[in-house]
């Protein structure tokens, strides 16, 4: 017994140096101007998931963009002026789904948006909404004078419940069609995107893939898992849809054009949406600051990214002209695309495809 | 004759319950609450520690068995914890829980040596957690799920001795996770891959002292107040893992206070003087 006793305690004093030995630790960094810069630049090289994709598509080259913008710290730089260094060097990525938060700012690059027209008129939707429209979980609802439905989308950030949609739809069921309007709407939850699109859809469809980072490398990557989406159990579409698109239609937006668009009954009219396909995550520095950045990338059903944006199945933009005289180019258009019951054509869109993996 | 049938059958329960009194082991059960310091790290969340207060609370219950001609006994922990830690700026916080159970049987080596009252316990331990831990600030990846269980080999020293009159109990055990299984996302899986669209990838792995080297060490000491244990001790605790490349650690100590009972139908010094663990 005492034997057996020895090499017990023998064996329980090896594990204990064991786990004493392998400390599972994180470099705890000092807050100075280099080290939060090194650090930013670590987290994204290690897990953004567009470095490689960006190199290959816009020329981003992050090992020069370290050497560049290290050069530009000095240890008696203030707080704001590294905010500003960093934050030049996170805009490098071209990302709105990119910022730094401190306390007395956000930095962010718009350009996705800000570079374009916005092909929206917030005076002139008001208008075609009129005062008497209806308000269901944010949507904004009404019958336009020929019998077209319309559906102002703004935003995904607050819940649309099931019961809401099913009541909007049975609402417009005697519409000759409807015209979902999308634009200006930057995103939030992908579950009400989801919600949303899963109303014009009778059968499950394949719409996309997923996948996510499995380590430090810039391609390290999942193997990408399809995306389906279902049919909903309420009230659903039937009838043809329209959905007016810009810029300004981001991450959860962008991702529910890339999902209704492929709809049997529903065209996608407007402006290339804005992109931002990668599922956030967020990280910090070592003074404290919050940085969020894309991690997770979601493709269309070909595989061809959709950071960048979406083309529309129909190119159309805003004129001045129409907005003169008070017309919507994009409403206007898809109202006589209803009447004339034109159908969405198949080539057209495919064409749209290529032309969105060349970016 | 209902008046004698009911003196019969009060005269049984008596005596089955004079035999369950004095065959019945002694059993014992201690409350104790605790406060103390976490430091927390998880690299899926952040790269920062966060440090800050933690609360503990625990339940032992020890008894005898009948395994190894009594040579071993059973022992339950069930320990619930809960933390608001902050990261070193001060700018975000962490809230953590979790709940942990653990059942080890210890083998009795060395009773009453190399002294009276010594005792050296040492058996396997089975347990497991489930817990959590929050960001206040992260957006898709706001908190982190803790799912693991464990075998652990548990070693148990007990100095137990008399001074005026009452028993007193030192103990000072360490529980060691040798193999196991654990939740994770993988590097950078999102919750809402693996909780909305139902994706898993690897997130269940083996733990072993390599990749999960922890440990939990428990000190205490027992002493009476008039008819009443009380118990006082420390608890420090490191979890660790690096799976799936996210590091996660969480270190705690503790300082503990709270009541032992021996449930016993004997009196407390005739459950003392029968031989209790502790």
């Amino acid at each position: 017994m005492n034997h057996l006793l020895r090499h017990a305690l023998q064996g329980t004093t090896l594990l204990l140096f064991t786990v004493c030995a392998a400390c599972v630790q994180e470099p705890q960094l000092a807050d100075t101007p280099e080290n939060n810069l090194e650090a930013l630049w670590r987290i994204i090289d290690e897990h953004y998931c567009f470095l490689s994709y960006k190199k290959q598509a816009i020329g981003l080259d992050w090992d020069e963009v370290h050497t560049r913008y290290r050069a530009r710290l000095n240890e008696k730089m203030s707080s704001t002026q590294l905010f500003e260094v960093l934050a030049e060097m996170l805009s490098e990525l071209r990302d709105g789904h990119v910022n730094l938060y401190a306390a007395h700012d956000v930095a962010r690059n718009w350009s996705w948006y800000e570079d374009y027209p916005t092909n929206f008129s917030q005076e002139l939707q008001d208008a075609y909404l009129g005062t008497d429209y209806r308000i269901a979980s944010g949507v904004k609802y009404r019958i336009l004078p020929d019998n077209i439905g319309y559906l102002a989308v703004s935003t995904f950030q607050s819940s649309i419940g099931e019961g809401n949609l099913s009541e909007v739809l049975h609402y417009l069921r005697t519409c000759d069609g409807l015209i979902v309007d999308v634009r200006n709407n930057g995103g939030g939850d992908l579950t009400m995107a989801e919600r949303l699109a899963q109303r014009f859809t009778n059968e499950k469809l394949h719409v996309g893939f997923i996948c996510h980072k499995t380590g430090t490398g810039h391609d390290a990557f999942s193997e990408p898992e399809a995306e389906y989406l279902e049919p909903a159990d309420g009230v659903r579409w039937q009838k043809q849809a329209i959905v007016l698109t810009n810029r300004q239609c981001y991450s959860a937006t962008n991702t529910f054009v890339r999902d209704v668009r492929e709809c049997p009954n529903v065209t996608v009219l407007g402006d290339q949406t804005g992109g931002g396909s990668g599922l956030p995550f967020s990280s910090e520095l070592p003074n404290g600051w919050s940085v969020r950045f894309s991690a997770c990338p979601m493709f269309d059903k070909e595989m061809c990214h959709i950071e960048f944006g979406i083309a529309p199945d129909t190119l159309v933009l805003l004129t001045d002209e129409d907005k003169a005289r008070g017309h919507d180019t994009l409403i206007e258009t898809a109202r006589k695309i209803i009447a004339k019951n034109e159908k969405k054509e198949l080539p057209g869109k495919n064409r749209s495809r290529e032309l969105r993996g060349k970016e | 004759m209902k008046y004698a049938a009911r003196c019969t059958l009060i005269a049984l329960c008596c005596a089955a319950g004079n035999i369950a009194a004095q065959e019945a082991p002694p059993r014992t059960s201690a409350h104790v609450i605790g406060i103390g310091g976490a430091n927390h790290l998880d690299t899926y969340l952040s790269p920062l520690n966060y440090t800050g207060p933690q609360f503990h609370y625990l339940h032992e219950s020890l008894r005898p068995t009948s395994l190894f001609d009594g040579k071993v006994s059973f022992q339950s922990i069930t320990h619930v914890e809960g933390s608001v830690t902050k990261n070193r700026p001060e700018k975000a916080d962490d809230l953590g829980g979790s709940l942990s159970f653990d059942a080890a049987w210890h083998y009795h080596l060395l009773t009453d040596r190399p002294l009276e009252g010594f005792r050296l316990m040492l058996g396997p331990q089975i347990g497991g957690t489930l817990g959590f831990l929050y960001n206040t600030r992260n957006g898709n990846n706001p908190a982190q799920a803790t799912a693991e269980v464990h075998l652990s080999a548990s070693v148990a020293a007990l100095y137990g001795f008399h001074r005026w009159g009452h028993r007193f109990t030192l103990r000072e055990q360490l529980d060691l996770p040798l193999l196991g299984a654990m939740f994770s996302p993988a590097y950078g899986q999102s919750y809402y891959e693996l909780f909305s669209l139902g994706h898993t990838d690897h997130n269940v792995r083996l733990t072993t002292p390599f990749n999960a080297p922890s440990l939990r060490s428990l000190l205490t000491f027992d002493f009476p107040v008039r008819n009443n244990t009380f118990r006082i001790g420390y608890l420090a605790e490191i979890r660790q893992s690096h799976i799936n490349h996210i590091k996660r650690h969480s270190y705690t100590h503790a300082v503990l206070i709270g009541w032992v009972r021996h449930f016993t139908l004997l009196p407390h010094r005739q459950a003392m003087s029968r031989g209790c663990v502790f």
